[in-house]
């Protein structure tokens, strides 16, 4: 796939002439907060976006409420005709996450699709994150603030130039027109990853990290861990890669509607008889965890946790994955292979 | 770098904890990020170096006893909210007091990250507290701020900053002297239209994202149900529409009438930065008025929503005059 050149004033046309054949979403600025929303003109777009916007991108594929079907004595289907979509100014780790749902959502025999409609319609264009925060560890977790691996398009930001990796046909349809980048600028590029990657955190040990915890499972390390936890939906709602939803039938509106859910509230796993098999913040800590670090690497062999830093920076109480999961790796847990 | 208050604090929590007077303190240690403190749980003398308080100490530790073992014996650091929290939730017999031994630290504020700027367009690399000033560093260069001026509203509307009814106090001067509070701006939204005020407050509720954590932030929040998570029958949606956003927000508040301190540990908690501290001040301020009641300042009057009969307090409903316009 061709790598290719554009200066930063080119580079902010483009997405008005995307405009004209796609519905586009991009990081704009929304009160305090940086949100992905639907762009009316590229003026409106953030360009330098040093840390996520807190709401994921994982709203547009699997919105926190989507109306799933109606019913006024018969039941009408929700029309899942989507718009063609660019999402564009995410970073690498959002992309990833996304990818990662696709494990989740698309089952080849019994697809959801209502994502996949999305998910199909939509062409992805990461911006590689140049100034990571305090925050971000994807390094830590398999990625890159450069990685090319999930989405359609990357774009770099070199000396005020942009490099353009076309990564797929769907992304190389949104910058044909464009030269190719020459040797010297990709050397550039080359450079730039090389640096931003140095100052990043190294890469947890996945066998280790994942033997590890399920050595701790029944172990006080989870009380101690989940002490502070208040219980909120702030990390799951916010990670761009949990994907938990509820389905209640919202009987005033005659809608059945899909809510995301958390594993970290009191009522997810609570039974009608009355019993819950994760009854205190300790098992619920454990499980969002435990799901990222340990069940998502038996399913499909990496992390579930693409190192955002959301649930870090917006936890009430400052419960942070990445020193949950330093301090399993530094502990002798009972039954632990030595 | 050690200051006087730290230190102090620390040495109470070790004399507590060394001569067996409790099994835990419950206090803030240093975060992961440079604008971040954790609630934390000493259980150990040679552990209490960890302790501190500074004003990027933002939760309500009186949240954790509404999930603690009721026998155990627990020291708490506590500023004026946090001790007019626990004053309210012994007199709702959630906890009894001598089980307690409440370590009261005249209050410094807390800062408001939103005012600090952490904000995805800024990140923040450290934030020093001097003085009446406090120096913010941003990726970008660094910021010098009047206290007052990135302080939590809710720290610059509060009536009470001192620990009331505490074990000990430690000897630091605070920020603030009781009595303090700016009621202006709840004049101010009273005297907006009815239309204005539901601007107002849609504004706010459409950005919620049902996550709950004002709810769990909230030290009086401790229902085993809660109504938002009643199923049969629901008494709101369950969506991100308007009329369960508004719903959760305009209940919970009635929910805290008479009972909030206006800690504003809910705002602080949101992730969304929604306000919500304005709806529950304006029904303290009804109670005040309406009963002379004021949530957590007297360790004997009860609430008198628990206390409400025909020969008791009559709400007249006259106080407020409606703006409509």
């Amino acid at each position: 796939m061709p790598t290719k050149w554009i200066s930063r004033k080119d580079l902010k046309k483009l997405p008005d002439q995307w405009l004209k054949q796609y519905d586009v979403y991009a990081p704009i600025q929304n009160g305090h907060e940086l949100a992905f929303q639907l762009v009316k003109e590229s003026a409106q777009i953030v360009w330098d976006v040093p840390s996520n916007p807190r709401y994921p991108a994982k709203s547009l594929f699997l919105p926190q409420s989507e109306v799933l079907m109606s019913y006024d004595g018969i039941l009408h289907s929700v029309e899942k005709v989507e718009r063609p979509k660019v999402l564009f100014g995410l970073h690498p780790c959002d992309a990833r996450a996304i990818r990662l749902l696709d494990h989740a959502l698309v089952d080849e025999q019994n697809p959801d699709e209502y994502w996949k409609s999305k998910r199909q319609s939509t062409i992805i264009v990461s911006t590689a994150c140049i100034s990571p925060d305090e925050s971000c560890f994807c390094t830590a977790v398999g990625g890159s603030p450069f990685n090319t691996a999930d989405s359609d398009a990357l774009i770099v930001e070199v000396e005020d130039e942009f490099c353009v990796y076309v990564l797929t046909e769907k992304g190389g349809v949104l910058f044909s027109k464009l030269p190719d980048a020459e040797d010297a600028q990709r050397e550039k590029v080359e450079k730039l990853t090389k640096k931003v990657e140095a100052g990043m955190p190294k890469a947890f040990p996945k066998k280790k990290l994942h033997d590890n915890l399920l050595a701790s499972f029944e172990t006080d390390f989870w009380k101690e861990v989940s002490q502070s936890c208040l219980g909120c939906g702030v990390c799951t709602f916010l990670c761009p890669s949990c994907f938990c939803f509820d389905i209640a039938d919202e009987t005033v509106r005659k809608e059945r509607v899909r809510n995301w859910d958390s594993c970290m509230f009191r009522t997810y796993s609570l039974e009608a008889s009355g019993h819950n098999p994760r009854p205190t913040k300790m098992e619920r800590t454990r499980q969002r965890v435990m799901h990222k670090f340990v069940y998502w690497v038996d399913l499909v062999g990496e992390i579930g946790c693409t190192g955002c830093g959301r649930c870090v920076k917006y936890c009430p109480v400052n419960i942070d994955i990445r020193a949950i999961a330093q301090d399993a790796l530094h502990r002798e847990f009972e039954g632990m292979k030595k | 770098m050690p200051n006087t208050r730290d230190q102090k604090i620390q040495a109470e929590a070790k004399r507590l904890l060394q001569d067996g007077v409790v099994d835990v303190v419950i206090g803030f240690q240093k975060g992961t990020l440079p604008y971040k403190m954790q609630p934390c749980f000493i259980s150990r003398a040679d552990e209490v170096a960890k302790l501190t308080l500074n004003g990027l100490c933002s939760n309500n530790l009186a949240v954790y006893l509404n999930h603690w073992p009721k026998g155990e014996k627990t020291a708490i650091i506590v500023r004026g909210c946090e001790s007019r929290a626990i004053q309210t939730l012994v007199l709702e017999n959630r906890h009894a007091r001598e089980n307690l031994y409440l370590i009261g630290v005249p209050c410094i504020g807390i800062l408001d990250l939103q005012k600090i700027g952490q904000q995805e367009l800024q990140p923040v690399l450290a934030v020093q507290e001097e003085g009446d000033q406090v120096r913010v560093t941003f990726g970008n260069g660094e910021k010098l701020f009047k206290r007052n001026e990135a302080l939590h509203d809710a720290c610059l509307h509060c009536n009470h900053p001192q620990p009331l009814n505490a074990d000990v106090v430690i000897d630091e001067a605070g920020l603030f002297e009781d009595g303090s509070f700016d009621k202006s701006y709840l004049h101010a939204f009273r005297n907006l239209s009815a239309k204005k005020r539901n601007e107002v407050f849609r504004a706010e509720a459409e950005r919620c994202i049902r996550c709950y954590a004002c709810r769990e932030a909230c030290p009086m929040c401790y229902c085993e149900e809660c109504f938002v998570n009643h199923s049969r029958p629901q008494w709101i949606d369950s969506t991100i529409a308007p009329s369960g956003q508004q719903g959760w927000h305009i209940i919970r508040a009635f929910h805290q009438t008479g009972r909030c301190v206006s800690c504003g540990a809910c705002e602080r908690a949101c992730p969304m930065n929604i306000k919500m501290t304005y709806l529950t001040d304006l029904l303290n301020q009804d109670m005040a008025a309406e009963y002379g009641f004021e949530a957590g300042l007297d360790a004997a009057a009860a609430p008198p929503f628990l206390t409400l009969g025909e020969d008791k307090g009559k709400f007249t409903g006259e106080q407020e005059e409606d703006h409509a316009n």
